[in-house]
């Protein structure tokens, strides 16, 4: 493997519900390499999303570590944590998650103002160009469709070019038309830029495309395939 | 700063930004208005005070000024730059000369230079000086009217007979004279002994005004009269620290008004806080999308807190503004009782102090709500992960320091702080009150098993999480309950003392009955009329303590160093019973003993005394020592003679002393018996209680319409939170209404259970409001103004039924759009 950029050790993640301890992540390793694309597979309630919001920084795991690009994220704060998820990291979730009082190009310019990037508007609208939405960007969330939705959701989330980009089921909430459209969009960009991708999906057909899948089931890692390029 | 997503999120939420900005807006109305209001009486009434009370220094006593104080002040009045001016101040009757007519008048004797300070303007324009003559009167427009006299005529007052020769069209030591008994006769002090209306132990205010040169004189000159002056019978005072009837009647007006308005001011915070929640609430998964796409804490509080203080200015200005339109309106409801010259204006002192008062509210309540969005968590998106924001110690810490500026807010407002922790207290417990209510009923509405399905699923949405039931209806009911309480003691007010005035109770009172007329008196009104002696005192001390004057005047009520009339005699009148001692005077009228003396437990209440206690009078310069012996209580309302404190005879007999006569005569034979009285006996005061509890209640009536709509303010806050929670809960409400008509449910259900829902928020806010309110005033009336208490069910009916209109009305308009949304088109918004 190439030096990896994200690396998990031991993590684990419980819950109390009504005084029971749920146990969602059970000593979970894992290793990903730069320019990866990984597929976390599994079943409904795997833990896929808990393992990829905890690996991206967005909750905290119960035990276990966790290094991005060579940095120990896991005592941080979460105030320590915003620039990491600002510049290193970009999330796609499954339902999209818009700002909706933003319309669509605002919606992509967002994290770039947060860095005062002056050419925020400029990268924004070159990524809506590219994912075919430029007209539509001064459309408001509730006027999209949900591919489109998703599609200014990958722009957001690549727009201040990060290392690494986190997506949650990112076909879940669309038809298979749209879904094909988004993983190939996710995947030339991935190409275009060497963006380490790491998706939880149960899809078997993306799984396919994956450089690797680690699969998991009961908050277990049950192995790790590597497919052939 | 991204002001950007600052003014879209404002856009995006607008319809729960306006509820705030009008609940912040309404939090300042009323309170703006009466600040301002206070500021321009007081700048009328008490701005130059000296125009008020006419002089620099003013002596002032209920009998004629011991010697050595006469012998002082002819002493002043001869050195150089000191002028000084006797006045004698009394009700009596002035007749036509035919003594056809008779009118009560409140008569005013003054000297030449009256007055020292301020102005008497007169309808002809001429110099008051100038016009008051021996043998002459200027008098009151009323008087003319009520009497059918001009200016020329003449005018009996006692023996005298005087000209009319003016007519009083403003007096700057009278700006409004809506509590006086009668129209004011100026009259010169020559013709006093001619009119000869004052007897020993008549009600005659005697006062000297000094008008110094040189003012560094004051002090210096009040404390040479106040060694010269009888303790507790004559005062000597300046005209800053003098107290004012007028004065004290704004006070209390607005007093009152302000306890209202920081009532409304705390209700409206509670929708401030409750929308601005609701508000945060929707956004909160936004809020974890932010932190996600990797913003600070800080970045999300900060916008939210310039987002805050933008909609805050803004509910400030308006409330600024409705509140100075607000206090316009005050005079066209307060009509006749604002002085003639008040000017009702805005100033710069007004905005500025409303702007930081809006300040303060929007902070307090603002503060927790926007505490939690700094520790919003990317992981929300995926979970809810509520984490109070009171379990933080720092929270907690100034959560305490803004409830402890908010009781310094109220404190000030009401610039009483014993009043002011009590009103803290009240507003608490009745808050309280209402929520353990509320609070039970809501659960025991959860364990209901209903049938119908409509009135289920309402009964479900009323419980829905978010949906702020509770804040609404306890914001509700509290605002109703306090206007319903106050409507319900002024009706049982009314009806006690107006409208149905008792018809054995004496209508005719006669004051200053001198002790050679009481036979006279007697044969005149032809009847077994009691008459009672009155003995004219002031309180001197409590078990050797003296009475703290400034103290007691500073008090709201009735106050212990006033004057009070003692009377004598050895048994109960028939609606007294003693409460405490054996019998009236115990067995303490004996020989060598200190004389025993009987309290009503009115008085009591007002000096804590008890059996024992040995209180000390002050009869016109002759001191008094007595024991409490008994205290007694009245079973008639006060339209029956009473008398704070009762003597043995043999102690009061020989003291200056006048008699009360309380009359019950026929309506129509009332003018009559007035004339004969008056023309017979001059100085006796005939006053005719009827017509003056009839004024009173017209009083009552005008402060009534302004206390209401104060309260209404109230109810339109509870409205705010009402409309604040609807537009919280639009997206529950929304899935719900799609989700009804998904399953087959057609408009008419959808519209059903949004109905009964509104319906119940309205039947508990009604039902709790009249419940507390109902309790509240009996306890008032029973067990403090002691009257007969009427819960006026028909009241109680109109205000649950008007406030299940509004509640309805309000709830069904805002969720027209829910009702409108197509089940296709909100689910595709949902994907």
């Amino acid at each position: 493997m190439v030096d990896p950029i994200l690396a998990a050790d031991g993590l684990c993640k419980h819950y109390y519900l009504g005084g029971q301890k749920i146990t969602v992540l059970n000593d979970v390793s894992l290793a990903i390499g730069k320019g990866e694309f990984v597929v976390i597979a599994g079943d409904s309630g795997s833990g896929k999303t808990t393992l990829l919001s905890i690996l991206a920084g967005l909750d905290l795991p119960s035990s276990g570590r966790i290094t991005i690009a060579g940095r120990d994220i896991t005592g941080l704060t979460e105030d320590q944590l915003a620039p990491l998820r600002n510049g290193l990291t970009g999330f796609v979730f499954q339902a999209f998650h818009l700002i909706p009082s933003l319309n669509a190009l605002e919606n992509v310019m967002f994290p770039a103002e947060f860095k005062k990037d002056r050419e925020a508007r400029e990268k924004a609208e070159k990524l809506l160009d590219r994912v075919g939405l430029l007209p539509r960007r001064h459309n408001f969330p509730e006027q999209l469709s949900g591919g489109e939705q998703q599609r200014v959701a990958i722009c957001r989330a690549l727009i201040n070019g990060p290392e690494i980009v986190f997506a949650d089921e990112p076909t879940g909430n669309l038809d298979s038309r749209n879904s094909e459209g988004i993983i190939n969009l996710l995947l030339d960009l991935h190409d275009d830029h060497q963006t380490t991708l790491v998706m939880a999906t149960h899809s078997q057909t993306i799984a396919a495309r994956a450089d690797r899948v680690i699969r998991l089931h009961d908050g277990r890692i049950l192995g790790t395939e590597a497919n052939e390029l | 700063m991204n002001l950007r997503f600052l003014l879209r999120e404002i856009a995006h939420s607008r319809g729960q930004a306006a509820v705030f900005v009008l609940c912040v807006a309404l939090s300042l109305v009323s309170i703006v208005a009466v600040n301002s209001f206070r500021r321009d009486v007081r700048g009328v009434i008490a701005g130059d005070a000296r125009s008020l009370h006419g002089g620099d220094i003013i002596i002032h006593s209920h009998s004629e000024f011991n010697p050595q104080l006469s012998a002082e002040l002819a002493d002043l009045g001869r050195e150089k730059g000191v002028v000084a001016v006797d006045t004698r101040e009394f009700y009596s009757v002035a007749r036509k000369a035919d003594g056809a007519a008779s009118l009560f008048s409140n008569i005013k004797a003054v000297d030449n230079p009256y007055p020292l300070y301020g102005r008497v303007e007169l309808r002809s324009g001429r110099e008051f000086a100038d016009v008051l003559r021996p043998g002459k009167a200027i008098v009151a427009t009323a008087l003319l009217e009520r009497l059918g006299l001009a200016v020329g005529d003449p005018l009996l007052l006692g023996g005298a007979t005087l000209e009319i020769v003016d007519v009083v069209s403003r007096e700057s030591l009278r700006p409004v004279d809506f509590f006086n008994f009668g129209p004011r006769i100026f009259v010169s002090t020559a013709d006093l002994a001619a009119m000869d209306l004052v007897g020993k132990g008549s009600r005659v205010s005697y006062e000297t005004l000094l008008k110094l040169a040189d003012q560094t004189r004051q002090e210096a000159i009040v404390a040479r009269l106040t060694a010269k002056a009888v303790a507790g019978q004559e005062q000597v005072t300046t005209s800053a620290k003098a107290s004012s009837r007028i004065k004290r009647f704004f006070d209390n007006l607005l007093f009152f008004l302000s306890l209202i308005s920081i009532f409304t001011l705390l209700l409206a915070g509670i929708g401030m806080q409750s929308s601005l929640a609701a508000l945060l609430r929707r956004k909160m998964k936004t809020f974890a999308i932010i932190r996600a796409l990797g913003a600070t804490g800080w970045f999300l509080l900060r916008h939210y807190l310039l987002l805050v203080l933008l909609l805050s200015a803004l509910g400030c200005g308006l409330g600024i503004l409705a509140g100075l339109l607000l206090k316009q309106s005050f005079a066209g409801l307060l009509v006749g009782l604002l002085p003639e010259n008040i000017v009702l204006g805005a100033s710069l002192r007004d905005v500025v102090e409303g702007m930081g008062l809006g300040l303060i509210v929007v902070s307090f309540f603002t503060f927790l709500p926007l505490s939690g969005i700094e520790h919003v968590k990317p992981a929300a998106i995926f979970r809810k992960d509520a984490r109070p924001g009171l379990r933080r110690k720092s929270t907690r810490v100034l959560l305490v320091c803004g409830l402890l500026l908010l009781f310094g807010l109220v404190i000030r407002q009401l610039d009483d702080v014993r009043i002011g922790l009590y009103f803290m207290a009240g507003i608490f417990t009745l808050v309280g009150l209402i929520a353990l209510l509320i609070g039970g009923l809501l659960k025991l509405l959860a364990r209901c098993t209903i049938q119908t399905l409509s009135l289920r699923q309402a009964m479900r949405s009323l419980l829905r999480p978010g949906n702020a039931s509770r804040a609404i209806v306890v914001t509700l009911a509290s605002a109703l309950a306090v206007l319903f309480a106050i409507y319900l003691l002024e009706e049982n007010l009314r009806v006690t003392y107006i409208e149905s005035y008792p018809a054995d109770a004496p209508n005719l009172f006669c004051l200053d009955i001198q002790k050679d007329q009481q036979q006279g008196f007697l044969q005149l009104v032809g009847g077994q009329v009691e008459l009672f002696p009155v003995v004219r005192a002031r309180l001197h001390s409590i078990n050797d303590r003296a009475i703290n004057r400034e103290t007691e005047l500073q008090k709201r009520g009735d106050s212990l160093a006033r004057e009070f009339s003692l009377t004598y005699r050895d048994t109960l009148l028939p609606d007294e019973v003693v409460t405490a001692g054996a019998g009236l005077f115990g067995s303490n009228d004996r020989p060598g003993g200190l004389p025993p003396v009987s309290l009503l437990d009115t008085v009591v209440e007002m000096g804590n005394f008890k059996i024992g206690d040995i209180v000390e009078f002050n009869i016109q310069g002759v001191p008094l020592r007595a024991e409490v012996t008994s205290i007694r209580s009245r079973t008639k309302s006060m339209l029956y003679p009473y008398f704070y404190f009762v003597f043995p005879e043999k102690y009061l007999q020989a003291a200056p002393q006048t008699f009360f006569a309380a009359l019950k005569v026929a309506k129509g034979d009332l003018a009559q018996l007035e004339n004969r009285i008056v023309n017979k006996y001059p100085n006796i005061s005939p006053i005719n209680v009827g017509e003056t509890a009839a004024e009173l209640g017209k009083l009552m009536e005008k402060l009534s319409v302004l206390v209401t709509f104060f309260a209404s303010l109230a109810i339109l806050a509870g409205g705010l939170i009402l409309v604040s929670s609807i537009l919280a809960t639009r997206m529950a409400r929304m899935e719900e209404a799609v989700h009804y008509k998904i399953l087959g449910a057609d408009t008419w259900f959808v519209l059903r259970v949004f109905f009964l829902e509104n319906l119940l928020l309205a039947l508990l806010s009604g039902g709790a409001a009249v419940l507390v309110a109902e309790l509240g005033s009996w306890g008032l009336c029973h067990f403090l103004l002691d009257i007969r208490y009427d819960p006026i069910w028909s009241a109680c009916l109109f205000l649950v039924a008007s406030t299940a209109a509004l509640v309805v009305v309000l709830g069904l308009l805002s969720s027209i759009p829910i009702i409108r949304k197509k089940p296709g088109r909100f689910l595709r918004e949902q994907v």
